[in-house]
C-alpha cells in the first residue's frame, strides 16, 4: 500500500535519502529543493504527506506549513517537519506552525518509512487530536 | 621673684601727668620702662587708648582730688600688668580741673603671688588629683598654680612656674596671637576645648615642643576672672595615631573611618581619588556623602544596625553597591567592614574598592560564554546536517536497500556507520553543555518505572561491546520502583556512566545499583576495570579532558562524557562522586533528589 510523499529539503543528498528510503520501502515520492517549488508541485501531483525540511534559503518550511494550513484545499494534508536543530524553542516553534509531526536529523532510516506511515495514519483516524 | 620677660626690675613709679581730657602731657622714663611706650609716643594720645584693656576698663571718676587704686592695663606689648595707681588733680581757682598726675606702680609680682595663695588654698589639692597637666592663670595671664604633672610635662619647678606668663609655654611663634585668644576668653569665659581643629603646641623648658590638647574652664574669684587649662600631651597618641595613618595610605584600598555618628573621622589617599573629594571635605561631614543619593536614606539604618552588631563582613553581600564621586557620577563599589575600637568609642573601618573593571570583566565573559553557546548551538546544527547523509546512505546501503554487499564492503561501511555515529554523539553532547551553558536546558520530570529505564540503557551499552566477557548486572532496591525525574536525562547519565564503565573494564563485572538514599535517588556503576589515579580524579569531571589522552591514547571517546554527566546531575540539584582504585576498579555514586512524591515498591 504505497503513499505519495512531497520531499522538501535544499540539501540534495539529505533529500535523496529521503527520497530514497521511503522509495525503497514501497512509497512514491515528489522531490522538491525548496518551498517554492514544493508549492508549484503540489497543484500537479496530490500527495497523501509533505516531509519538509525547516531550515531553507527563501522560503521556510514553517512559512510553508503556514501557508498550506491556511490554504482550504491543503488544510488537511498532513505536514512532517525535519530538522538538525535541537534548540529550546524549536519543538514549539514547529508545532506552532501547524506542523503534524517531527523527525530529528539524523534520520533514523530503518524506521522511518514506518513512522512517516503511522502519522499518517493516525492523521486519518477520526476523533483525533485537533 | 624673677620673670623672665624682664619686667621683673625693681622700678620706681611711673609718673604721668594729663591734661583735663585725659590726653597725655608728659610721660616719665620709669613710664617708659613699665608700659613700653616711649615718651614721644605717649605724649599727646589718650591715656585710656594707651593703657586701658578695653572700653569697658574704668577709672575712678574725677571728682576726688586723691585717690589711690589697684588696676589691671595693658603694656604696648599686649601684655597686662597689674598697677598700683595714685592720681592726685588739679584746679584752678574757680575749681576747674586744669591736669593730674598718676603715679602707677607695677605690682604684678605682688597680684600674682595674692593670687597664687588664693587659688592655692581653694584648688591646690584638687589639681593634684588631675591626671593631665593643669595649670590656673590669673587675669594677668600669670601662672599662679600649677600641678605636678605639669611640672613634670614642661619641665619646670612649681616655683619657677609659678608667675609666668602661660606665653612662656607656647612655642615664639604662638606667643603674640595667645595674648589675643587670652582676651577673647576673657569677654566669653565658657568651658571649652582650645583651639578646635587646629594642631597646638607646647614648649618645654628646654625648648622642646610637643604636640597637646587643652582644655580651659573659667574660674571666678574674689581676684577676678581665671582660667584653669588642662594640658594632655598627645605626642604617644599622635605617634599611634601616624602609625596608623600610614597603616590606612599603605592599604591598596580607599579606606574611611567613620563613627558612630555617621561622621567621617579618617580617610585615605586612595579614597580621596577615588570620590574626587579633597581630605578636608571629607572630615567630619556624613559618609553618605559617598553614597548616592537615592541610597542614603537606607545607608543611615545599615550603618546603626552595623553598630548594634559589629563584626568584619562584606557589605551588601550579594548586592551590588554605587559609590557616588564629588561630580555626581556613581560607580559600583565592593565594601568590606570592621569595628574598631578606639579610646573615643567604636567606629568603622570601611575598605572600598572600584568594580567597574570586575563589572566590565565579568560582563565580557559572559557576553563570551553566550557568543560561545550559540555559536556551538548554531555548529551542532549546521554538523548534523551532513551527517544525516553519511549515517543514512551507510544504513541505507547496510541494509542492502541499493544491492548486495560483498563482506569488506560491509565491513567499510559498518566503519563509516560508526564513526559517523561517533561524531553525532561527539556533537549532541557539545551540544547539551553547552546548551546547560547557556542556562537552556529544559528538565522535563516524569513518572516512570525506574527498571525499565535502566534495562533500556543496559541493552543499549552493552550492545557496542559484545566481543568484551564482561558480565553487566543490574540491582534494583525494592523500595523505588516508581520514579519522578527528567526521564531523557537520567537515561543519559546512566548511558555514560555504563558505557563507561564498559570501555574501561576488559574482563569482570559491571553492577548497576539503583536505591534509595534519604531524600534522592542513589545510582552508582560498579566496575571491575583499570581504575583511575588519585591525582587523575579531579581531572575526571572536566570538559575535554581525557586521562589517557597522547600518544598511547587506546579509549575512544569524546572527553565530554563524565564532564556532560555531571553538569547534568548538578542541573537536577544533585551530585557525582567517583571512588576509584587503580587495577582494581572505581565506582560512580550519582544522586539525584526525587523531588516529586513517587510509589513505594510492589512488594511491601
Amino acid at each position: 500500500m504505497g503513499i505519495t510523499v512531497l520531499a522538501i529539503d535544499d540539501d540534495p543528498v539529505n533529500l535523496k535519502l529521503a527520497a530514497e528510503v521511503l522509495q525503497a520501502d514501497g512509497h512514491d515520492v515528489i522531490r522538491a529543493a525548496d518551498a517554492e517549488q514544493a508549492l508549484r508541485l503540489l497543484d500537479q501531483h496530490a500527495p497523501d504527506l509533505v516531509l519538509t525540511d525547516i531550515a531553507m534559503p527563501g522560503m521556510s518550511g514553517l512559512e510553508l506549513t503556514r501557508r498550506l494550513k491556511a490554504d482550504p484545499r491543503y488544510r488537511h494534508l498532513p505536514v512532517v517537519a525535519m530538522t538538525a536543530s535541537a534548540m529550546k524553542g524549536d519543538e514549539s516553534r514547529i508545532l506552532e506552525a501547524g506542523c503534524d509531526a517531527y523527525l530529528a536529523k539524523p534520520l533514523d532510516t530503518r524506521r522511518l518509512a514506518m513512522q512517516i506511515t503511522a502519522i499518517l495514519a493516525d492523521h486519518r483516524q477520526p476523533g483525533r487530536k485537533a | 621673684m624673677r620673670l623672665p620677660d624682664g619686667h621683673n626690675r625693681e622700678t620706681a613709679d611711673a609718673i604721668i601727668e594729663i591734661d583735663p581730657r585725659g590726653v597725655v602731657l608728659s610721660w616719665s622714663s620709669s613710664a617708659e620702662q613699665i608700659f613700653g611706650y616711649s615718651s614721644s609716643e605717649a605724649t599727646g594720645r589718650s591715656l585710656r587708648e594707651l593703657l586701658f584693656i578695653d572700653d569697658h576698663d574704668s577709672e575712678p571718676a574725677l571728682t576726688q582730688e586723691i585717690c589711690i587704686y589697684e588696676a589691671l592695663r595693658r603694656r604696648k606689648d599686649g601684655s597686662l600688668l597689674q598697677v598700683n595707681v595714685s592720681r592726685r588733680l588739679f584746679r584752678d581757682g574757680a575749681g576747674k580741673l586744669t591736669h593730674g598726675v598718676y603715679a602707677k606702680r607695677d605690682i604684678t609680682p605682688l597680684k600674682v603671688a595674692r593670687d597664687a595663695k588664693e587659688v592655692r588654698t581653694r584648688f591646690g589639692a584638687l589639681l593634684e588629683s588631675v591626671p593631665d597637666a593643669t595649670l590656673i592663670a590669673n587675669p594677668l595671664g600669670r601662672i599662679v598654680l600649677a600641678n605636678s604633672e605639669a611640672e613634670r610635662t614642661f619641665g619646670y619647678e612649681h616655683a619657677q612656674l609659678v608667675g609666668l606668663p602661660v606665653e612662656a609655654l607656647l612655642p615664639e611663634r604662638f606667643r603674640q596671637s595667645h595674648v589675643q585668644h587670652r582676651s577673647g576668653f576673657a569677654r566669653q569665659p565658657r568651658t571649652r576645648a582650645m583651639g578646635r581643629g587646629l594642631e597646638l603646641f607646647g614648649r618645654r623648658r628646654n625648648g622642646d615642643e610637643f604636640p597637646v590638647e587643652i582644655s580651659l574652664a573659667p574660674l571666678q574669684t574674689d581676684e577676678g576672672l581665671m582660667v584653669m587649662s588642662a594640658v594632655r600631651d598627645i605626642t604617644d597618641r599622635q605617634k599611634a595615631e601616624q602609625k596608623f595613618r600610614g597603616l590606612l595610605e599603605s592599604a591598596p584600598d580607599a579606606m574611611v573611618i567613620v563613627g558612630s555618628d555617621g561622621r567621617i573621622a579618617l580617610v585615605n589617599s586612595q579614597l580621596e581619588h577615588l570620590f574626587g573629594y579633597p581630605r578636608e571635605q571629607l572630615l567630619n561631614q556624613p559618609v553618605e556623602m559617598l553614597v548616592p543619593e537615592r541610597f542614603r536614606a537606607a545607608h543611615d539604618g545599615h550603618r546603626a544596625s552595623f553598630f548594634r552588631q559589629p563584626r568584619t563582613r562584606a557589605m551588601g553581600a550579594g548586592r551590588v553597591l554605587h559609590g557616588q564621586r564629588r561630580d555626581g557620577s556613581e560607580f559600583p563599589v565592593e565594601i568590606s567592614l570592621s569595628p574598631l575600637e578606639t579610646g573615643e568609642g567604636l567606629f568603622v573601618s570601611a575598605a572600598i574598592r572600584d568594580a567597574t573593571e570586575r563589572r566590565r570583566f565579568e560582563q565580557s565573559l559572559q557576553d563570551a560564554s553566550r557568543l560561545k553557546s550559540e555559536f556551538l548551538a548554531t555548529m551542532s546544527h549546521e554538523l548534523r546536517t551532513p551527517l544525516n547523509g553519511i549515517i543514512g546512505f551507510s544504513e541505507f546501503l547496510l541494509d542492502g536497500k541499493a544491492g548486495e554487499l560483498n563482506d569488506r564492503q560491509r565491513e567499510f561501511l559498518g566503519d563509516v556507520l560508526v564513526s559517523g555515529q561517533h561524531l553525532l554523539r561527539l556533537i549532541n553532547d557539545v551540544l547539551d553543555l553547552s546548551k546547560i551553558e547557556a542556562g537552556r536546558m529544559d528538565l522535563v520530570r516524569e513518572s516512570f518505572p525506574v527498571a525499565a529505564a535502566v534495562e533500556e540503557v543496559c541493552s543499549i551499552a552493552s550492545s557496542a561491546v559484545r566481543d568484551k566477557r564482561i558480565r553487566l548486572r543490574q540491582h534494583i532496591s525494592p523500595d523505588i520502583a516508581t520514579v519522578t525525574l527528567d526521564r531523557r536525562r537520567f537515561s543519559q547519565i546512566l548511558f555514560n556512566l555504563v558505557s563507561n564503565a564498559l570501555k574501561f573494564t576488559d574482563e569482570g563485572t559491571v553492577d548497576v545499583k539503583v536505591s534509595r538514599a534519604g531524600p534522592s535517588l542513589q545510582l552508582q556503576v560498579v566496575d571491575t576495570g583499570i581504575g583511575i589515579s588519585a591525582q587523575d580524579l579531579p581531572r575526571l569531571f572536566v570538559e575535554f579532558q581525557q586521562l589517557d589522552s597522547g600518544a598511547s591514547r587506546r579509549h575512544q571517546g569524546t572527553g565530554l562524557g563524565l564532564a556532560l554527566t555531571r553538569r547534568l546531575a548538578e542541573l537536577q540539584g544533585g551530585s557525582v562522586q567517583v571512588q576509584s582504585t587503580p587495577g582494581r576498579g572505581s565506582t560512580f555514586t550519582v544522586l539525584l533528589p526525587l523531588g516529586a512524591p513517587e510509589t513505594a515498591g510492589g512488594d511491601a
